[in-house]
């Protein structure tokens, strides 16, 4: 039997940068920052007053007036993305093809905000008095299955809670149920909602960009001093090869392969996992979508995970991290990475690294920096690591 | 000042996306309304919350239109 080759035919987006792949594209090549000041809710009392926040989203656009009023924010960011993705890839849901098609989420902190709100009711006004219809979004599984639900989509349904690595785990779990045959279809991506619950983690956590010095996203520059958080959705259409060319689809690029690693400094193992799937070598990698995020330790960590297994070549590929104009978007930043990446691969250039300025020593890579470049990709790696200890890595390639 | 028609009126209407004057207040909920469970769920909550009462659940399969809901939820308004 043939070997099953999976590639991106549709890539939906909803990002604080741009709502659709075009003008999220344009966004990231032209170096446009979604990181603005806060308004979903309450800053005076903090130092850190910015996040990459997605305004200006109305849902109804993309996903019509009813059925929308007790879903939570999480659940209408990917449920738009996903409706953007399907248009995009220009496919069509049936009754005959329902059935074969999967959805593989990346969504951890979703449902901290819906667990809140509900606590908050049944305290305030006591535990008779909370609304049912408000209980399934207190569950991290809840955006992937109104994913299904709203659009007919009737195979596997997974969510993959991994923080900033969730995005590519989910992406890697859909690979392996495509090659296993269960699906020829499936949606996979992440999503993240900005909320108070979160910010106040990060925030109190000492995490956030602004604590310690200037309130900035700078991804491998000397003066980064924290994350900037993001939020947003990205689903992409993953199909097998042959689908894909049946119905003379546009292919963005094929997924050749994925690896993970677990523990703190063990980003090169999965970087070197992911090249041993794909069965290619760290010379044949033009680019890499990387997942640095302006922290002191990770972006360091990910500088040295990239020599540790390029060596010489680590001065020649070149790198660039999106994080510098989304913020951490955590479960929804590496499926952004991906669909930067396959942009990269269709304009033939690399998007800049925005507020690059002053070098670190550290982290000495060849980094495209505050002004887009043209140049040659055929496969690009994309990475991610969290501080909690999960590392991925996938590789994608232009399609032949 | 609503009463207590108007108001779980517009309460309904609230869940079941519809506009008041659109309700037939004797139309099956279920049938004619689109109402589901879960919807309905809500509905009986949404009225315990409204008026501070309880509502036993087994009086939830006599929700089935308006007009039955208000008369339901008059046994317990006191």
């Amino acid at each position: 039997m043939d070997k099953i080759r999976v590639v991106i035919t549709g890539i939906g987006v909803i990002s604080p940068n741009g709502t659709g792949r075009e003008a999220f594209g344009k966004a990231i090549f032209e170096g446009v920052s979604g990181i603005r000041p806060i308004s979903l809710f309450e800053t005076t009392e903090f130092k850190v007053k910015t996040a990459g926040e997605v305004t200006s989203f109305k849902p109804q656009e993309f996903l019509g007036d009813k059925g929308l009023r007790t879903l939570d924010r999480s659940t209408k960011l990917v449920a738009s993305a996903t409706k953007l993705a399907i248009d995009d890839s220009g496919l069509i849901i049936h009754d005959n093809n329902s059935r074969s098609a999967g959805i593989s989420l990346g969504s951890t902190f979703g449902s901290i905000s819906s667990i809140s709100d509900f606590d908050r009711e049944a305290l305030t006004d006591g535990p008779r008095y909370v609304n049912p219809a408000l209980f399934p979004n207190t569950v991290i599984n809840s955006p992937a299955s109104q994913v299904s639900i709203k659009f007919g989509i009737r195979g596997f349904n997974a969510t993959i809670s991994s923080g900033s690595c969730a995005g590519l785990d989910a992406i890697g779990y859909a690979l392996d149920q495509m090659k296993l045959g269960r699906a020829g279809v499936v949606f996979s991506g992440g999503v993240e909602e900005l909320c108070l619950q979160v910010f106040l983690g990060y925030y109190k956590s000492g995490c956030l960009a602004g604590l310690k010095g200037p309130e900035i996203c700078a991804p491998f520059d000397k003066r980064r001093n924290g994350i900037v958080l993001g939020e947003g959705a990205c689903v992409l259409v993953l199909e097998e090869l042959e689908l894909a060319l049946s119905r003379k689809a546009r292919i963005y690029a094929e997924i050749c392969g994925f690896g993970a690693s677990f523990g703190s400094g063990r980003l090169n193992q999965a970087i070197s996992a992911a090249l041993e799937d794909s069965g290619i070598s760290p010379s044949e990698i033009d680019f890499i979508s990387s997942c640095a995020n302006s922290a002191k330790d990770l972006d360091c960590e990910e500088a040295f995970a990239i020599k540790k297994v390029f060596g010489k070549e680590s001065s020649r590929v070149f790198v660039s991290a999106v994080k510098s104009v989304l913020g951490e978007s955590l479960s929804a930043s590496a499926a952004f990475q991906v669909a930067a990446a396959a942009e990269a691969i269709e304009r033939q250039a690399v998007y800049p690294t925005v507020n690059f300025e002053e070098k670190d020593g550290l982290c000495d890579l060849n980094y495209v920096v505050n002004k887009a470049k043209s140049c040659k990709i055929n496969k690009a790696l994309i990475t991610a690591s969290s501080k909690s200890g999960y590392n991925s890595s996938l590789i994608i390639s232009r399609c032949k | 000042m609503p009463g207590v028609e108007e108001e779980i009126k517009n309460l309904v209407a609230t869940i079941i996306e519809k506009d008041p004057a659109e309700i037939n207040p004797d139309a099956n909920f279920f049938k004619d309304l689109g109402v589901d469970s879960m919807m309905a769920l809500e509905i009986l909550a949404a009225i315990e919350k409204k008026y501070k009462i309880s509502i036993p659940e087994e009086k939830l399969t006599q929700l089935t239109t308006l007009n039955q809901t208000i008369a339901v939820a008059r046994e317990y308004i006191k």
